[in-house]
């Protein structure tokens, strides 16, 4: 537990209430030797000399292979930065793809995109991880079998045929499409059909937005809310900083108004209103817990009062008694005044009445055509639930003669899979393009794999007259085909997806730019990754106040309501093959490798449930249940659960041997199991809308465990109690402050701690002068989102170690974001903390050290030599920050194609050796010889490590600390700016800006912890 | 029993180890130090003929030395600069011109055996033409300069800070089979990352760093 001031955290329920004894072992932990030391003796001693034996012949021979013609341009060795866009969700980021000897792989933010500003998602950054997949399909299937490209397109073309004759309805769903060229290809297609209809399903469908829309503006579609000009910002359960729409966007915008200086202490005011414990709710100045059925409530409130402060009559309907304190909701409702036309209501509910009521109070505060942008709005999620619906009706009666889906898993991301699957036997034609066999694919009578979003052209509108462009990075791996060229075949057209996009932006985009020959205007496109064009403005109605009425929702207390959510390293179920997104453990719960059942504390009390135990969640209309570990979740609403959607994928018993095989490892996944269990089949269906917080759910314990790996209380920066010195058992690991705290005194929640002085280790005979690489982390704009972790594992070759080495605490990633709750359950707050190597200048890992493994270099970098390391493991006990990982194991690719995505420029440690981060040495030594080659000195800005070029927040500073122009230089001026255990003089060269809570002072409430 | 075993096993390896030792006696050196090595190349390739009596630039093949951390082998398009035309050693087509000249007829084409090698790898027939149904093979060339993998170097650096070639590949120009000249072990790269901060180099001051993290990473 760590305090600061008069604030306690902690990183877990056990640690708040002081029910963990910090030395008590983990039985996953320990474990004794399986053999004694004679035998260890013998067997090392043995091995050693045979070693030694072996090393004196010659090497093995190594062929290096030459190309025959070497492509324009390239040079072996260096990477190759392609422009292009992100294809991990519809939110359509810019991407930088660095290609090296032809095979891309480091995926970073496009600084220059408007939308994304440079950002990058763990998702996007783990793309070439899930190209290099052999389980991706090389080519077609037809009825499950191999199948070659020529056969399938006829039998297909037959099939079509008979359909037009017979005018048998054609059905074609897709996920949001935001590429033009890709609707225009679809359009193309189902043109000449006499029912043919394009369906828009979204796994997280935000279906409701757009349909409140169509009431209220007359106009279906989705706003593109401006983050970075609101001053005040609500949201109603929609985590637009982890998962929802655009989160890397929303982050980008969000943290501008996210940094009050000394000049200026001024910054926006976010409110969330939530059921479950999101990481958006985790960033919020204020949180209250409300579970989504009283989301209108709130709005109602919300709703009147400023009607009343607008001096107009409140929409119709009665008011029933507020869920929040009136005091509250009056205060809110004051601020939102306030900034009327720079204040935003964000709302995830797919209830079409709550959001006419968010649109509502939007109007009434002038935010249309300021935050809140309809005029060009965004194109990121399309999805009709109302279509679906529709044809999943049509499916069971048997009125589809084909179905086509693409870019979703229609039966995994639908209730009632049974009755749809059964739907879909009786379709005459039945294609996926999905790129492996997926739950859809198994049903389908063809399969016809599109490229990997690495290997295609396509291009993308996330926001309208926004177009940007996806370029192939190499030539596709496997037999796939581009969608767009499937469907040319079948049209009857054998062009290839390069000349229908070029064709299609010949004649759509062109005349959308000034003027220019359509090649330069290409070129151009392709070079920047995006245009801007000149799309006209959609033409948007009065707004329609009869639409809106007030809701009285009265609070059910009998049952648990669910709430499905998305995770932020998964989304939905389409990068469930993806390890290092299933290792990458959960913002806020720290859980890896699976799903389960979050639960509040008096809840978990009250039901005697504790993490991991066996519950049944079972819903109270259509009978649907699942099994899944509990997780007692703080700030969780009491009466609602939340289950993450996109487990239970199809596939993922892959895992089974994902990690290292030993005498006592245990799969990650039991042999014929999949990763966590599917939870879609609760979603209900409401007016027309998927609902994911709608169902009345009943909880049962089942009895049985299923223990969850969760990093939590991994490597932790703080001492037992028992074992501290006096004085130094809470150590001021985070350190807050209010900003009105922060107006007065720039310096405020600075702790008055103990200082061990300021004698030095080491005699002070360096001249220090040269380059001095240092990082500062703004705790401020940190969201937790955890790209940087991703982003350093693909960056520096860090391995998946399997959800059973997670349980030993063997995770291998170099930076971890410890979270730290404070506060109580219903005004509960989240504090992220990046942690990775702090390169002290003091450093005790290297006094440790027996074989200078680990040393200080002249840049004041701490160093580890991996072919030095002897694996005594002496640093990483002494490492106060515990940020050091010691290779147990070899960490084998089990798939061996993946070790295409191995970064040449970063050695691949062997088994024994300590490793952590080197603040991306490979980089600033590549940024060194680059500047010296062209005869200039390092410029600041040109080296970046790889955290700091994808937050998507841009919370991390790194430079040359001894460059007086620098931005680490000023960043570490800043009054903000502490250092981690500062007090014992270890002189790290990372430091963090204090964060600033927009709220009132706090004090300590309630006073169950010490 | 479980001793008779272990005496074994630990006889049977024994054995083993005095093998390999013996076999490896021929050519005694410290593990990992292949100074010397100089493998049998695909084609026998002359160094001694291109960069020595030719006077070939060596970053006429080598173009990446100054612009990427390995040199690059060159591909084999870049042999066709020159062997498009010189399909044999000069004296052989000298005289099969010669021959030609008197018999009044137009010269054979001559493609030496070497040669030969490397137009099958470009899947080119006796006249040079495109043979049809085989494709281009990329050379497999045997690496000589191996260093082991948690070692960086970077070509661009030493280039750039005037390092010549020879520094640490030796003599190339006279080296019929190119071999690893120098031990290229830590040692070695130490001593001249100390001598040249001390020295400069062509009387450049340059600042060789010694600290792990310049190579180890």
């Amino acid at each position: 537990m760590t305090q600061t001031q008069n604030k306690t955290y902690w990183k877990s329920l056990a640690e708040r209430d002081g029910s963990l004894d910090a030395l008590e072992a983990d039985p996953h932990q320990a474990g004794p030797a399986p053999f004694s030391r004679r035998q260890f003796l013998e067997a090392a001693g043995f091995t050693l000399s045979l070693a030694t034996l072996s090393g004196c012949g010659r090497a093995p021979e190594v062929t290096a292979l030459p190309f025959v013609n070497q492509p324009e341009g390239m040079i072996p060795g260096r990477s190759q930065i392609y422009a292009s866009t992100c294809a991990g969700c519809p939110a359509a980021c810019g991407l930088l793809v660095g290609v090296r000897d032809g095979r891309p792989l480091k995926m970073e933010g496009m600084p220059e995109h408007p939308l994304s500003r440079g950002g990058l998602c763990a998702i996007g950054q783990a793309l070439p991880l899930s190209l290099y997949d052999s389980h991706r399909l090389t080519q077609p299937l037809a009825d499950g079998k191999a199948a070659n490209w020529e056969d399938v397109d006829k039998a297909i073309a037959d099939r079509l045929r008979g359909i037009k004759e017979n005018g048998g309805a054609i059905r074609f769903v897709t996920s949001t499409v935001t590429s033009p060229t890709l609707q225009a290809t679809i359009d193309a297609f189902l043109e000449g059909y006499e029912d043919a209809k394009h369906i828009t399903f979204d796994a997280f469908s935000s279906s409701a937005i757009l349909d409140a829309h169509e009431k209220t503006h007359g106009i279906r579609v989705l706003p593109h809310y401006k983050l970075d000009e609101a001053n005040v910002i609500v949201a109603f359960g929609a985590d637009f900083l982890g998962t929802w729409i655009s989160p890397v966007e929303f982050t980008a915008a969000w943290q501008t108004r996210r940094a009050p200086t000394e000049k200026h202490p001024e910054m926006s005011y976010h409110v969330q209103f939530e059921g479950g414990m999101s990481l958006t709710g985790g960033n919020a100045d204020r949180r209250y817990r409300l579970s989504p059925t009283e989301y209108g409530n709130v709005l109602s409130h919300l709703a009147a009062k400023l009607s009343t402060r607008a001096g107009k009559d409140a929409p119709a309907g009665s008011l029933g008694e507020s869920s929040i304190d009136g005091h509250d909701i009056e205060e809110l409702a004051e601020r939102l005044w306030h900034a009327r036309g720079a204040s935003v209501v964000l709302c995830d509910s797919q209830d079409v009445s709550v959001q006419v009521l968010v649109n509502f109070i939007n109007h009434l505060l002038g935010n249309y055509g300021k935050t809140v942008d309809i005029e060009r709005p965004s194109r990121q999620r399309q999805g009709n639930d109302a279509e679906v619906l529709q044809l999943v009706d049509e499916l069971k009666a048997g009125k589809v003669a084909a179905l086509f889906v693409a870019g979703t898993d229609l039966t995994h991301n639908l209730p009632d899979r049974e009755a749809i699957a059964a739907g879909i036997e009786k379709a005459a034609l039945v294609v996926s393009f999905a790129e492996r066999e997926d739950d859809f694919a198994a049903l389908a009578d063809f399969v016809c794999p599109d490229h990997h979003p690495l290997e295609s052209w396509l291009d993308a509108e996330p926001i309208t007259g926004l177009v940007s462009l996806s370029q192939p990075t190499l030539q596709p791996l496997g037999g796939t085909r581009s969608i767009l060229e499937s469907l040319a075949r079948w049209s009857g057209k054998s062009d290839s997806a390069y000349d229908i996009l070029r064709a299609n932006w010949r004649a759509k985009m062109l005349p959308l730019v000034e003027s220019q020959p359509f090649q330069a205007f290409w070129d151009k496109a392709v070079h920047d990754g995006f245009v801007s064009t000149n799309t006209p403005s959609a033409t948007v109605g009065e707004f329609q106040t009869e639409a809106v009425s007030l809701l009285n929702v009265e609070s059910t207390e009998d049952e648990f309501l669910l709430s499905l959510y998305s995770k932020v390293a998964l989304t939905d179920s389409r990068h469930a093959h993806n390890p290092w997104l299933q290792e990458l453990p959960d913002p806020t719960t720290k859980v890896t490798w699976d799903n389960y059942v979050c639960v509040s504390p008096s809840t978990a009390e009250k039901l005697s449930l504790s993490d991991g135990d066996l519950v049944r969640v079972e819903s109270n209309e259509g009978g649907a249940k699942v099994e899944l570990p509990t997780l007692v979740q703080p700030g969780q609403h009491d009466r609602v659960v939340s289950i993450a959607l996109g487990y239970g994928v199809r596939g993922t018993d892959r895992f089974t041997d994902i990690g290292p095989q030993w005498l006592e490892g245990r799969p990650t996944v039991a042999p014929g199991e999949l990763v966590g269990q599917n939870a879609a089949g609760l979603i209900a269906t409401r007016n027309g809308t998927l609902q994911y917080t709608a169902a009345g759910v009943t909880l049962t314990k089942i009895g049985g465990r299923r223990d969850l790996a969760t990093t939590q209380r991994h490597h932790t920066l703080e001492v037992p109690r028992n074992v501290a010195p006096h004085g130094a058992e809470v150590r001021d690991i985070i350190q807050e402050t209010t900003l009105s705290e922060f107006a007065k005194d720039s310096h405020a929640g600075t702790p008055h701690a103990h200082h061990h002085g300021d004698t030095q280790l080491w005699a002070e005979d360096h001249p220090k002068s040269g380059h001095r690489w240092g990082m500062v982390v703004d705790l401020n704009k940190c969201t937790g989102c955890s790209a940087c972790l991703i982003a350093c594992q693909s960056e520096n070759n860090v391995p998946v170690v399997g959800k059973d080495e997670v349980f030993r605490q063997r995770e291998m990633h170099w930076i971890r974001l410890d979270r730290y709750y404070s506060g109580d359950d219903d005004d509960l707050q989240v504090a992220h903390q990046p942690m990775m190597c702090q390169h002290c200048d003091n450093a005790p890992c290297e006094t440790v050290c027996p074989a200078l493994a680990t040393v200080h270099s002249d840049e004041g970098l701490n160093v580890q030599a991996y072919n030095r390391c002897v694996g005594t493991r002496y640093c990483a006990n002494n490492c106060p920050y515990k940020v050091r990982r010691f290779n147990w194991f070899k960490y084998e690719h089990n798939d061996p194609l993946q070790n295409l995505v191995l970064n040449p420029d970063v050695t691949v440690r062997t088994r024994g050796v300590m490793e952590k981060c080197s603040m991306c040495v490979q980089r600033i030594e590549e940024g060194k010889i680059a500047a010296r080659q062209h005869g200039e000195s390092v410029v600041d800005g040109d080296i970046q490590t790889a955290c700091q070029q994808s937050c998507p927040a841009q919370a991390i500073v790194f430079g040359d600390m001894n460059d007086k122009t620098s931005k680490v230089h000023r960043a570490f001026e800043n009054p903000r700016q502490y250092r981690l255990l500062e007090e014992f003089n270890f002189r790290p060269s990372v430091a963090y800006l204090r964060a600033v809570k927009n709220r009132e002072a706090q004090h300590e409430e309630g006073g169950h912890h010490a | 029993m479980q001793q008779r075993v272990i005496t074994v096993v630990l006889l049977i390896g024994l054995c083993f180890g005095l093998i390999t030792l013996v076999a490896g006696m021929s050519s005694w050196r410290l593990p990992d130090n292949e100074q010397g090595y100089a493998p049998k190349q695909p084609i026998e390739y002359s160094h001694r003929l291109h960069a020595g009596e030719l006077g070939i630039d060596c970053m006429f093949c080598h173009t990446a030395a100054d612009k990427s951390r390995h040199a690059g082998i060159p591909s084999t398009d870049v042999c066709m600069k020159c062997h498009k035309v010189v399909t044999s050693s000069f004296d052989v087509l000298q005289d099969e011109m010669n021959k030609a000249d008197e018999e009044k007829r137009k010269p054979k084409q001559i493609v030496s055996e070497e040669l030969r090698k490397l137009y099958d790898a470009l899947a080119l027939d006796e006249t040079l033409q495109p043979k049809e149904g085989a494709t281009a093979e990329s050379i497999p060339w045997v690496r000589v300069h191996n260093l082991p993998d948690h070692v960086h170097f970077d070509h661009r650096a030493h280039v750039a800070a005037g390092v010549t070639c020879q520094k640490c590949h030796g003599p190339v120009e006279s080296m019929q089979r190119m071999e690893q000249f120098e031990s290229l072990t830590m040692g070695w790269c130490v001593n001249c990352h100390q001598e040249s901060t001390k020295t400069g180099i062509n009387g450049k001051a340059v600042d060789a760093k010694t600290d792990c993290a310049v190579c180890h990473y």
